[in-house]
C-alpha cells in the first residue's frame, strides 16, 4: 500500500473547548476598527503633515506600515506562545517580571485612557457633533460646542457611552461594532465616489458658498484657506521625495493612528497550531493594510478632488486655532466627509454623510474602556489591586468598581483638557505612553526564546528562525527600533508638542503612581505573608 | 494549612511534572488537581514502508527517521497534553474509517497515561510528607476512576467518598452542568443538585468544610467563556462572553457558605471572588502552553479562616 500522501491529523474526542478558531473576517474586523481611518487617521494623523512641510506622506505611510507588521508579527507570535488573556500585562510579567508588567500595563493600558477619553469625546464633537450642528445651522449648539463647557459636556456623555457599552458587555457591543461597520463602509465609498467623480472647481465652488451659506464666511474661502496656511504651496505635492529624511518626522505622527492593529492581541481557540499564529497574524495584518489602502486611495482623491494644498492648508489652519498661533476660514474642523457633502448643496444629505460616518466612531468607541476592565481585573487577581476591584455586580455581572476606577478619573482629566490652555495639545501622550508598554512587550518578545525557552519550545513559533535567530527576537528587535525612534522623537523634538515639562509631568505623575502602587502593594501583601514575585515564577519542571 | 489548587491539565506532561514538584516549591502541604486530568487529542506517528516515521504538530509535517527523533516528537505531544500514538499506515486508516477503533484507542491512551502519571506521582512524593489528591471531571472517562482509587500516593475523591484533609474535610464533585460538546460527566442542574446533597451529608460543618465542584458557580465570573454558535465557532469572534457555570453549585455555594470553594473548568475565566463569606476561587489552565495556573490559599486551621491566597502562573 502506499504511503498516506498527506501529513497525520490528530484523533479528537468529546471534550470540553474543542471549539473552531477565529473566522477571519472577525480577526480582521476587530484589527481594522482599531486602525480607525476615519477617527484616528482623518481627525489627527492625515491632518496634521502642514507641520511637517517637507515630508511625504505617501513613503511615510509605507515606511510606518513596513514596521508595524513587524510588530504585528511579534504580537502574533506572543498570541500563539501565551494566549491566554491579558496580552501585554502576562507576558511583560512573565519575562521581564511583575513590576515592570504591572507599571506598563496599568498605564498604557488603563490609566492613559483617562486621557483617550477626552481625546475621543473631542473626536466626537468635530467629526459629528459639530458639522450637524452647521449643516442644521443649530447656531446656538455651535457655539456651546465650541466653548469649554460644551466640549466638557461632550466628554461626560462620551465617558458615560463608554461605561454603558462595558455594562451591556461586549456581545452586545460587537453586533453594534460589525453594523457600524457597514454602515461606515458605505459612507466612506459614498465620499469616494462623490472624490471621484466631482471636479476640483465644483468642490471649489461648494466650498465658497457654503462657507458663506453656513459660517456666515465672505469672499473666496478657498483661497482664503491658502492664504492664511501661508500660501500655495503648503506641503510637496504628492509624490516620494524625499523617501526619508523630513519624512521620516511623520512618522511619530502617523503612529497616533496605525500603531494598534494588535488592538484584540488576547482572543484566542484551543488546540491551535501554526495555522491559528498565521490566522491571527494575516486578521491583524489585512486590518493594517487594508487601512493603508483606503487613506492611499483617500489621499490621492483629496488631491484631486480638494486639491493637496487645499486639503493640508484647511487643515493646518485648523489646528493653529487649536494652538492659538492662527486662525482658519471656517470655525470647526474641515472633516473630509463634511467637505465632500458640501458638493450636493443640500442640508439634509450633509447631514445623513455625517451621521453615517457616525459609525466609524460607534463601532470604535465601545473598546474605550474595556481593555483597562481586564487590566484592573488581572490585576486585581495578581493580589496588587484589593480583590474588590475585580466584583462585579449580583445581577448585570457589571465591573462597578472598574468602571469606577475608570469614569471619575476620566472625569478629573476630561476637566483640564476642556478648562486648561494646553492639556488638549498633549495629544501625542495617549499614543506615547502605549507605544512604551509596546516597546517593553517588543523587549519581552526579542527575549522570549532565551528566558523562557520552555514555553518558547512548546509553541508553534519555535520552528520560524532566520539564520538560527527566533524570528520573534528580529521581529522583537525591530519593532522596538521603530518604537524606540518614535519615543525618541517625541521626548525631543518640539515638533510634537509634548517634550514640554507640563506634558512630562503629566507623564511623571502617570508612572509614578503606577510604581507608587506596585510598591505600597508589594509591602502590604508582605506583611499579609504574601510574595508579589511568586506569581510569575515557574515551577521546575524536573 | 497551605493548598496548592490546579484544575483542568488535560494530559499536559509538563504541567503534571510541574505539579508534583509543585509542593515542595510552595512549601504547600497539600496539592489538589481539580479535574481534567486527560489529554484531548491522539497524535499518530506513522511508521511508512521505508522505516521513517510521518507526524503533524500544530499545522507542521515531522518526517523522523530516527528512535531519537520519534521520542523527541512524543515528548513534545506529551507536553502540549495530547497522545502519541505511533501506527502504521495501515493502523492509521483504520482509525480513520473507524470512530469505535478511535474510543477504543483513546481508552487505552488514557489508562496509560494516567497509569504514568500516578507511577511519577509515586516516585516523586512517595515519603515526602506532600499529599497528592486528583479527582476526575467531566472531561475524564470513567476507566480513570479504579486507578486513581487505587494509587498509594495519589488520593482521589467524588460525592461519595470526602477526603480528610485533617482539620478540613473536602468534598468534590466533577459532574458539571451540560455542554456542547456532551463530555462524559454532565447532569442537568437538578441531578447535579441531588449530587451536592449527597456530597454534603459528609460534611457537617461549614467551617471545616471545603467545595471542590469541577463547574464553577454560574455568573461569578469564575465561569465566564466565550458564547459559541451551533457548529462551535465563535460568536463575535470570540468578543462576545457568557456565564456557563452551575446553578447548582452557586446556590450550594450561598446556602451552605464552605470556608472555600475551588473550581476549574472555564479555562479562560481565572478568579477569585466572595460569594456571601465563602471565598470561590478559579485558577484557569494554559495547559497547552505548558504553563501551571494556579491557586495557593493559606488556611488557617485555629481560627478556621483562609489567611491568605494567590494566584500563580507556575
Amino acid at each position: 500500500m502506499a504511503a498516506i500522501p498527506e501529513a497525520p491529523t490528530l484523533f479528537l474526542r468529546k471534550a470540553t473547548g474543542l471549539v473552531k478558531g477565529w473566522s477571519k473576517f472577525d480577526a480582521f474586523l476587530y484589527s481594522f476598527m482599531s486602525v480607525n481611518f476615519v477617527t484616528l487617521g482623518l481627525f489627527f494623523s492625515l491632518s496634521v503633515l502642514g507641520f511637517v512641510p517637507d515630508g511625504q506622506v505617501l513613503p511615510a505611510l509605507l515606511l510606518s506600515g513596513v514596521f508595524i507588521s513587524f510588530m504585528v508579527v511579534t504580537y502574533a507570535g506572543l498570541i500563539s506562545v501565551m494566549p491566554r488573556a491579558g496580552g501585554d500585562y502576562v507576558w511583560q510579567s512573565r519575562v521581564l517580571g511583575g513590576g515592570i508588567g504591572f507599571v506598563l500595563a496599568v498605564t498604557g493600558w488603563w490609566f492613559i485612557l483617562w486621557y483617550w477619553a477626552p481625546v475621543y469625546a473631542n473626536i466626537l464633537s468635530v467629526e459629528v457633533l459639530q458639522p450637524l450642528a452647521a449643516v442644521l445651522k443649530l447656531d446656538g449648539l455651535s457655539d456651546f460646542l465650541a466653548n469649554d463647557n460644551g466640549l466638557f459636556l461632550v466628554i461626560q456623555v462620551t465617558v458615560v457611552l463608554a461605561g454603558v457599552l462595558v455594562a451591556l458587555g461586549m456581545e452586545t457591543y460587537a453586533k453594534i461594532q460589525k453594523i457600524c461597520f457597514y454602515i461606515g463602509m458605505a459612507a466612506l465609498t459614498l465620499m469616494f465616489l462623490i472624490m471621484l467623480f466631482g471636479s476640483r472647481s465644483g468642490f471649489q465652488s461648494a466650498f465658497n458658498q457654503e462657507a458663506v451659506n453656513l459660517f456666515g464666511a465672505s469672499g473666496d474661502s478657498y483661497n482664503r484657506t491658502l492664504e492664511l496656511a501661508g500660501g500655495s504651496q503648503v506641503v510637496p505635492d504628492l509624490g516620494f521625495t524625499p523617501f526619508l529624511g523630513s519624512t521620516l518626522l511623520l512618522v511619530p505622527f502617523l503612529a497616533f493612528w496605525i500603531l494598534y492593529p494588535n488592538w484584540g492581541a488576547t482572543l484566542y481557540g484551543e488546540v491551535r497550531g501554526a495555522s491559528d499564529f498565521r490566522r491571527v497574524m494575516v486578521g491583524m495584518m489585512q486590518g493594517l493594510w487594508v487601512t493603508i489602502a483606503i487613506a492611499v486611495v483617500f489621499i490621492l482623491l483629496a488631491a484631486k478632488f480638494f486639491g493637496w494644498q487645499f486639503f493640508n492648508a484647511a487643515n493646518l489652519n485648523y489646528w493653529n486655532t487649536v494652538y492659538q498661533t492662527g486662525e482658519a476660514a471656517i470655525p470647526i474642523w474641515p472633516f473630509p466627509p463634511l467637505l465632500a457633502s458640501f458638493y450636493f448643496h443640500n442640508p439634509l444629505l450633509s447631514a445623513i454623510i455625517v451621521l453615517a460616518f457616525g459609525a466609524w466612531f460607534l463601532g470604535w468607541a465601545g473598546t474605550l474602556f474595556l481593555s483597562s476592565t481586564r487590566v484592573i481585573f488581572a490585576a486585581a487577581f495578581d493580589r496588587i489591586l484589593p480583590e474588590r476591584m475585580a466584583d462585579v455586580s449580583e445581577h448585570r455581572h457589571v465591573p462597578v468598581w472598574a468602571l469606577i476606577l475608570m469614569l471619575v478619573p476620566s472625569l478629573v482629566v476630561g476637566a483640564l483638557y476642556a478648562y486648561t490652555d494646553n492639556f488638549a495639545t498633549y495629544i501625542l501622550d495617549a499614543v506615547l505612553v502605549i507605544t512604551v508598554t509596546f516597546f517593553g512587550t517588543a523587549i519581552a518578545a526579542m527575549i522570549l526564546p532565551f528566558r523562557k525557552r520552555h514555553l518558547y519550545q512548546n509553541s508553534p513559533i519555535a520552528r520560524y528562525k532566520f539564520l538560527g535567530i527566533p524570528l520573534i527576537s528580529i521581529t522583537g528587535f525591530l519593532t522596538a527600533a521603530f518604537l524606540g525612534y518614535n519615543l525618541w522623537k517625541w521626548f525631543w523634538d518640539d515638533l510634537y508638542a509634548v517634550n514640554n515639562f507640563e506634558s512630562k509631568l503629566f507623564l511623571l505623575v502617570m508612572y509614578g503612581l503606577a510604581i507608587g502602587i506596585y510598591v505600597v502593594a508589594w509591602f502590604y501583601r508582605r506583611r499579609q505573608g504574601i510574595d508579589l514575585r511568586r506569581v510569575h515564577e515557574e515551577i521546575p519542571v524536573e | 494549612m497551605k493548598l496548592f489548587f490546579v484544575s483542568d491539565l488535560h494530559g499536559s506532561e509538563i504541567c503534571w511534572k510541574k505539579f508534583l514538584n509543585a509542593g515542595a516549591f510552595y512549601k504547600a502541604d497539600v496539592v489538589i488537581l481539580g479535574g481534567d486530568i486527560t489529554g484531548k487529542a491522539m497524535v499518530p506517528i506513522v511508521q511508512h514502508a521505508d522505516g521513517t516515521w510521518a507526524a503533524s504538530l500544530q499545522d507542521h509535517l515531522d518526517t523522523l527517521e530516527t528512535e531519537a527523533e520519534v521520542v523527541e516528537f512524543e515528548k513534545r505531544v506529551m507536553n502540549r497534553g495530547y497522545y502519541p500514538l505511533r501506527v502504521s499506515d495501515e493502523e492509521y486508516r483504520a482509525l480513520q474509517a473507524d470512530p469505535e477503533l478511535v474510543d477504543k484507542r483513546f481508552k487505552e491512551v488514557m489508562v496509560e497515561g494516567t497509569e504514568r502519571w500516578i507511577a511519577m506521582a509515586e516516585d516523586k512524593l512517595a515519603g515526602t510528607g506532600i499529599r497528592v489528591v486528583a479527582c476526575p471531571a467531566n472531561d475524564d472517562m470513567f476507566e480513570i476512576d479504579d486507578l486513581l482509587a487505587g494509587a498509594r500516593v495519589v488520593e482521589t475523591g467524588d460525592e461519595e467518598h470526602p477526603i480528610d484533609l485533617g482539620d478540613f474535610t473536602m468534598v468534590s464533585m466533577g459532574w458539571t452542568n451540560p455542554t456542547p460538546w456532551h463530555t462524559f460527566r454532565e447532569a442537568e442542574e437538578p441531578e447535579l443538585a441531588r449530587r451536592i446533597e449527597r456530597a454534603l451529608q459528609a460534611a457537617d460543618d461549614p467551617k471545616k468544610t471545603i467545595f471542590n465542584f469541577h463547574a464553577p458557580p454560574y455568573g461569578s465570573r469564575l465561569d465566564t467563556a466565550p458564547a459559541l454558535k451551533e457548529d462551535l465557532s465563535y460568536v463575535s469572534g470570540g468578543q462576545a462572553l457568557r456565564p456557563v457555570g452551575s446553578t447548582s453549585v452557586r446556590e450550594a455555594i450561598k446556602s451552605y457558605q464552605p470556608l472555600l470553594s475551588l473550581h476549574g473548568h472555564i479555562h479562560e475565566s481565572k478568579g477569585a471572588v466572595r460569594l456571601g463569606s465563602t471565598l470561590a476561587l478559579n485558577p484557569g489552565s494554559s495547559y497547552e502552553e505548558g504553563i501551571l495556573q494556579a491557586a495557593i490559599v493559606d488556611i488557617d486551621p485555629r481560627k478556621q479562616k483562609v489567611k491568605n491566597y494567590l494566584l500563580v502562573n507556575g
